[in-house]
């Protein structure tokens, strides 16, 4: 299909917004594949800057331009200036390599990487001139799918998606696209091919799901149950869809093809993902929930795509990606290696996530050569007590021993990320806070000689608890705002040291994460309502618009508080329970029942399964490259114990 | 410190969609270019390393240019076909690489070796004549600024139907951006702000060509 050309329509707006190399495209690497019979474009729910990295964006255009006859392009939602440029001419939103209306693709695929992109799934609608809701497309209407971590509970974005994408889409994204194609090239009808859809592994499809009351939700174990479509065949969709993975990832290459930005944007550097999934078990923590189980790559494999990229790229820096790529077990043969390669020839190596302990300092000096920036820690919680519960498996000695060795080898600046508001938090906890930053920063200037002493710099920073569904905290409530400023005051009396910044995150937008996390469909009308009262880019400080959302609720009569605040008992259904990330109901139970007599779980790329059902459930293991060393007999007896 | 320097000059073109880059975006993207040639760029010493590499004079955004310049030091001699050749590889589109050559030390840095500039500005439509404004105010950030033409216009300006040519020199002082001087001059001409009931508008503007001061 020959598409619109926007690009006469759009140039002339390029003088008039800000950063106009955002919209042009045409950047090294990018590719407009001609022959294709079905395309879909994957569009990023926030700016070019924001989302160019992206790599949910980057392996699923890849993914589908790899797969001969199906093409993707990109788009970015356009920063507000050039949107409302945009809405005044009547120019819908268009892709990056033809400049063509996304709503002339096949399908048109948004990713939804965190809760405030919400409303931005409906700006995108809006300004593409699609039908906001699934059910008043018409039949020759793009398919609108959606993936990322939002989709783990995707009831407060169900009217929005003819299907959802849960898990990993490098199979998944092509398989659908060409189900798409060949229905349509049947002439199969739009309800022929959602139903289809629905039949592919992974894929929620809502409309073919009605919501059922809280009642039957308990009794059931489920809040939709798939609707009779009436069909001869007698066909519905499944009851649970449990997420996809790709099986293949620890032996595919790790060097996947990336496009070079003209404009600035956020971790602009080459990026190798090095592993998948993370068995810390945090127990706040979504990711380490989606991703399981844990998927390294051996060493040859990163080494030669890095040196690979950097030649393709021309990028000056690269960054080992991964929930906790430090945790690698080749991750020392990786960095000498890489060191070796680069010497003298002015790339920068850079892991963006560190372990808590002696050995992450160590990986990080391997790579910082001379100059070193800050080093951030995440010990999360304040007292030993408090980091038990949420089964952040590290101790005062462990940070303490990491400042040590990273102040000995030069380091001056050290950020602290904490969290507050985490289920069982007391005052002592909070002060606890203060106490750990205090003593951190003596160690900091103990392990620093004097004269020296004045560069050193400490940042705590403070985010709210929200409850992630798919976790062991799902169910429970976070605390209110004013709780939030009460206990962040708390903070900042009780750090008495000058040297010591405290940041905290805003509880507005940490309120509307936790609605969006944990709502149920109904969420979906406060989300369009919100939208309708002009809020987009709630992630954005200067465009937050807190008084769209409390109008919003007002109107749609829903109770952000109380959806936002609420604690369960673990046999309460959650909405979002038809969705499965693999790991069994019972794990969660069973953690945040630990968690309250606060006993830790260990992790099980390091020690004996912890059941946490993934392995079983997905017909998968952890595949590790090496070996992960094993802990001591005493740490293991006193993980045993939990289970008994 | 005793480096062997081979100091490079490349002249290239950019235009298209690519003129919408700022000059830092150009100057980041030209440095990649470099990089992914794989030639043997020097890199200075000290804290925070980086590539010897130098640009000339900025183009405004939405300004294309055919002669172009950025100078590079290598480390090593790399024959010039094979200068040329790596870096026209490592090239997307919109940006040509036209000429390499080595040059002197002494040479002045790109960004003042050629304060003179030519434009060519494509107008929607043809016109008869351009009347020039003898002085142009200039909005900046923090203060305006009165500039006179005649310090930076050399020579008259061209028409040929739909198409402008014209010269303006850079000063110490200061330069006179070709989009704004456009601007003033079809304003001047047709005495319509912002240009929307005026017959022509700027379609685009290259610089077509960049010279060394000619002093009288």
């Amino acid at each position: 299909m020959i598409k619109t050309d926007l690009w006469p329509s759009i140039e002339p707006l390029l003088l008039e917004i800000e950063r106009p190399s955002r919209y042009i495209g045409s950047e090294w690497g990018s590719l407009r594949k001609e022959q294709a019979y079905a395309d879909l474009v994957m569009i990023y729910p926030d700016t070019y800057e924001l989302g160019q990295a992206n790599q949910a964006m980057r392996i699923l255009v890849n993914a589908v331009n790899a797969t001969e006859g199906l093409a993707a392009e990109r788009a970015y939602l356009p920063a507000v200036d050039m949107i409302d440029a945009m809405r005044e001419r009547g120019i819908p939103m268009f892709s990056l390599e033809s400049c063509a209306p996304v709503s002339e693709f096949d399908v048109v695929g948004i990713t939804l990487p965190h809760e405030l992109a919400a409303t931005n799934v409906l700006e995108i609608l809006d300004i593409s001139g699609i039908a906001l809701h699934a059910i008043d497309r018409a039949e020759d209407d793009p398919i609108v799918i959606a993936g990322g971590p939002c989709v783990f509970n995707p009831e407060p974005y169900a009217p929005f998606f003819d299907a959802m994408l849960i898990g990993e889409g490098e199979e998944h994204v092509p398989e659908v696209l060409e189900m798409v194609a060949r229905l349509k090239g049947e002439g199969a009808s739009r309800d022929e091919i959602l139903f289809k859809l629905s039949q592919i592994e992974g894929t929620y499809v809502p409309s073919l799901y009605e919501v059922v009351g809280e009642q039957v939700a308990q009794d059931v174990g489920s809040w939709v149950r798939p609707r009779d479509l009436g069909r001869s065949d007698g066909g519905r969709a499944p009851e649970k869809i449990a997420k996809r993975i790709f099986e293949g990832f620890a032996q595919s290459d790790a060097w996947e093809p990336m496009i070079v930005p003209f404009a600035e944007v956020v971790h602009d550097r080459l990026n190798v993902e090095v592993l998948r999934g993370c068995a810390r078990r945090c127990r706040f923590c979504q990711a380490g929930m989606m991703y399981r189980p844990v998927r390294e790559r051996s060493a040859a494999n990163i080494v030669s795509a890095v040196k690979r990229g950097i030649e393709q790229t021309g990028y000056e820096e690269v960054s080992l990606t991964s929930l906790s790529s430090t945790d690698h077990s080749q991750i020392e043969t990786i960095l000498t290696d890489l060191n070796r390669e680069f010497s003298g020839k002015g790339v920068r190596i850079s892991i963006p996530s560190q372990r808590l302990d002696s050995f992450g300092v160590h990986m990080a000096e391997l790579v910082a050569g001379a100059k070193k920036g800050g080093l951030t820690f995440a010990p999360e919680a304040g007292t030993q007590r408090l980091r038990d519960v949420i089964n952040k498996n590290v101790s005062e000695e462990d940070l303490f021993s990491s400042i040590d060795a990273a102040c000995k080898a030069g380091w001056r600046r050290v950020k602290l990320y904490f969290m507050i508001g985490l289920p069982t938090e007391t005052d002592d906890d909070i002060k606890g806070i203060a106490s750990l930053a205090q003593r951190a920063y003596d160690r900091m200037k103990s392990a620093t000689p004097e004269e020296q002493r004045g560069s050193l710099r400490m940042v705590v920073s403070v985010a709210v608890f929200v409850p992630k569904s798919q976790t062991p905290f799902q169910w429970d409530g976070q605390i209110s705002s004013d709780e939030t400023l009460r206990r962040v005051s708390l903070l900042k009396c009780s750090v008495k040291y000058k040297a010591i910044q405290v940041n905290y995150h805003d509880p507005k937008t940490s309120l509307i994460e936790a609605v969006m996390s944990r709502g149920a469909r109904n969420i979906s009308s406060l989300l369009e309502a919100a939208w309708k009262r002009g809020a987009r880019f709630d992630a954005w400080t200067e465009h937050f618009d807190e008084q769209a959302w409390v109008c919003a609720a007002d109107e749609c009569g829903i109770d952000m508080r109380e959806l936002a605040q609420r604690s369960y008992d673990t046999d309460r259904v959650m909405e979002w329970e038809h969705i499965s990330c693999g790991v069994d109901r019972g794990y969660l139970a069973r953690e945040r029942d630990l968690a309250q007599k606060g006993i830790t779980t260990h992790d099980c790329t390091y020690d004996v399964c912890t059941s946490c059902g993934v392995c079983p459930n997905l017909k998968v293991k952890n595949e590790i490259a090496g070996d992960r060393s094993l802990l001591s007999p005493t740490d293991t007896a006193v993980m045993e114990r939990c289970y008994e | 410190m005793n480096d062997r320097r081979f100091r490079l000059r490349v002249t290239y073109s950019i235009e298209g969609r690519l003129s919408m880059l700022s000059h830092l975006e150009l100057a980041r993207t030209l440095e990649r270019i470099v990089r992914r040639a794989g030639l043997p760029f020097a890199v200075s010493n000290g804290f925070s390393p980086h590539m010897k590499i130098s640009f000339g004079s900025a183009l405004p955004v939405g300004v294309g240019g055919r002669h172009e310049i950025f100078d590079l030091q290598l480390v090593d001699y790399i024959s010039l076909d094979k200068v040329k050749a790596a870096l026209v590889a490592a090239t997307a589109p919109g940006i040509e690489i036209l000429d390499c050559k080595y040059i002197e030390n002494s040479e002045a840095a790109a960004s003042v070796a050629l304060p003179v500039s030519v434009y060519e500005a494509v107008l929607s439509g043809p016109i008869d004549s351009l009347d020039v404004p003898d002085e142009i105010e200039v909005k900046r950030k923090k203060k305006d600024r009165i500039v006179n033409v005649s310090d930076h216009l050399v020579g008259g300006v061209d028409i040929d139907a739909d198409t402008v040519t014209f010269t303006l020199v850079a000063l110490d002082t200061g330069s006179l951006r070709p989009d704004v001087f456009m601007k003033a001059c079809l304003f001047q001409t047709f005495g319509d702000d912002e240009g929307s009931k005026a017959p022509v508008h700027v379609l685009r503007i290259t610089r077509i060509d960049q010279r060394s001061a000619v002093r009288c």
